[in-house]
């Protein structure tokens, strides 16, 4: 999943992260993991190995929807993009993560800011 | 450039090959951006390649952590195969058999003429296939290559074929002509219909490629998608002059056809190259980009 993050809060975070980012537009895989990877500072890796079972598993709970499509350089490309059902479950993940960093920060002075 | 569609086949294993290309084309396309970025940030090719299958990590997991995610693909494509491809495919055999049946035992024009009819309209259910076998709520939701060619490509053969029915009706009435001029008797390859008729037809395909390639270019579909989806018609006569006729041909052992295989170049040029070039036309319009949004 994400190397500088230990495995079992960043196997949860993958999902927001992918989430959130489809949100706003749709990406293919590549784009996925470079787009987290740049805007998190490096913090959330993806490889090939942790994006596409991942995203397989989201599309299969029918939170994400892949279609080819030709992309700027004219190559077929599966873009993701979020579906409604994906969309609903990404305010009540938003909640579960703010309350576990308040939380968090509550106990050990951890905050999420 | 290494042939990465190769590389994830090896190392996925062959079976992926034949039943989930699309997981083979993705990851192989991921590999490929990954390296080419390497190659960019200045290593050489080995380092490149190194770093590239790095990504990867144990092939073994992956390809099962793939099928833990994505197991319902497999047995859909087999159900498909089993339960469509080829229940059609011999139906369409059996009806090319009976229509060198009826031939033989010089059945009547209608009869021959609605075999004629049955048989494309068979062709039009092979095309529409995808459709109907999407009847199980998991199913439910097309898939890309139904949304971008199967359905804008059974659209555009309706309509295709619909303006060749009612082009034939108002010329002669009789619909026992329906399609007989596609058998490759060598009066019909190029005189089986009146030249203007001919020539109206073609033009008519051009707003049917049009359909065909703007309904596909909607459903998201790539060049190549609108391209199949707006000469789908022509693929359609391709199939039946290249699969089925040559059957025909040699079953009634058609002596004429098998001394002069050029009637079959012939008739593959008036009923597929020249409505293909029409469709084409058509469909040009809409084999611009349109909808990616580039990260």
């Amino acid at each position: 999943m994400t190397k500088r993050i230990p495995s079992k809060i960043s196997r949860g975070s993958a999902e927001l992260a992918i989430l959130s980012l489809l949100a706003d537009q749709p990406f293919y895989g590549f784009e996925i993991a470079k787009q987290i990877g740049e805007r998190t500072g490096g913090a959330l890796q993806f490889t090939l190995a942790s994006l596409y079972p991942l995203l397989y598993e989201m599309e299969k709970r029918g939170w994400v929807e892949g279609r080819w499509q030709a992309n700027h350089a004219g190559r077929d490309r599966r873009y993701y993009r979020l579906t409604p059902s994906g969309r609903k479950q990404l305010a009540p993940l938003r909640k579960e993560w703010r309350s576990f960093f308040q939380a968090l920060d509550a106990l050990a002075g951890v905050s999420h800011a | 450039m290494p042939d990465w569609r190769k590389i994830v086949l090896q190392r996925l294993g062959e079976s992926y090959g034949s039943c989930r290309q699309d997981i083979v084309e993705e990851l192989a396309a991921h590999l490929e951006e990954i390296y080419e970025a390497g190659r960019e940030r200045g290593f050489d090719e080995a380092e490149a390649l190194r770093r590239t299958l790095q990504e990867a990590g144990d092939w073994r997991v992956l390809a099962a952590e793939i099928a833990r995610a994505k197991p319902e693909e497999d047995s859909m494509n087999q159900q498909r195969t089993r339960k469509l491809w080829l229940p059609a495919l011999a139906s369409i055999t059996f009806t090319a058999v009976l229509l060198v049946i009826f031939d033989k035992m010089h059945a009547s024009p209608l009869t021959v003429g609605l075999g004629h009819l049955a048989m494309m309209l068979q062709l039009a259910w092979f095309a529409a296939m995808p459709l109907l076998g999407q009847t199980q709520p998991e199913e439910a939701r097309m898939n890309q290559r139904t949304r971008t060619i199967w359905l804008p490509g059974f659209v555009t053969l309706t309509a295709a074929s619909l303006f060749l029915f009612a082009e034939e009706f108002v010329l002669t009435r009789d619909p026992s002509s329906y399609m007989t001029d596609l058998s490759l008797r060598p009066q019909h390859v190029v005189s089986g219909l009146p030249l203007w008729l001919y020539g109206a037809w073609l033009l008519a395909q051009v707003p049917c490629g049009a359909v065909g390639a703007f309904l596909s270019r909607r459903g998201g579909g790539s060049i190549v998608a609108r391209i199949v989806a707006g000469a789908f018609p022509a693929l359609m006569m391709l199939l039946l002059f290249v699969v089925v006729i040559p059957i025909s041909v040699v079953v009634e052992r058609n002596a004429y056809v098998l001394s002069h295989p050029s009637v079959v170049v012939l008739a593959i040029l008036i009923w597929a190259g020249g409505p293909g070039v029409a469709l084409l036309i058509g469909a040009a319009p809409f084999l611009k980009e349109s909808t990616p949004q580039p990260a």
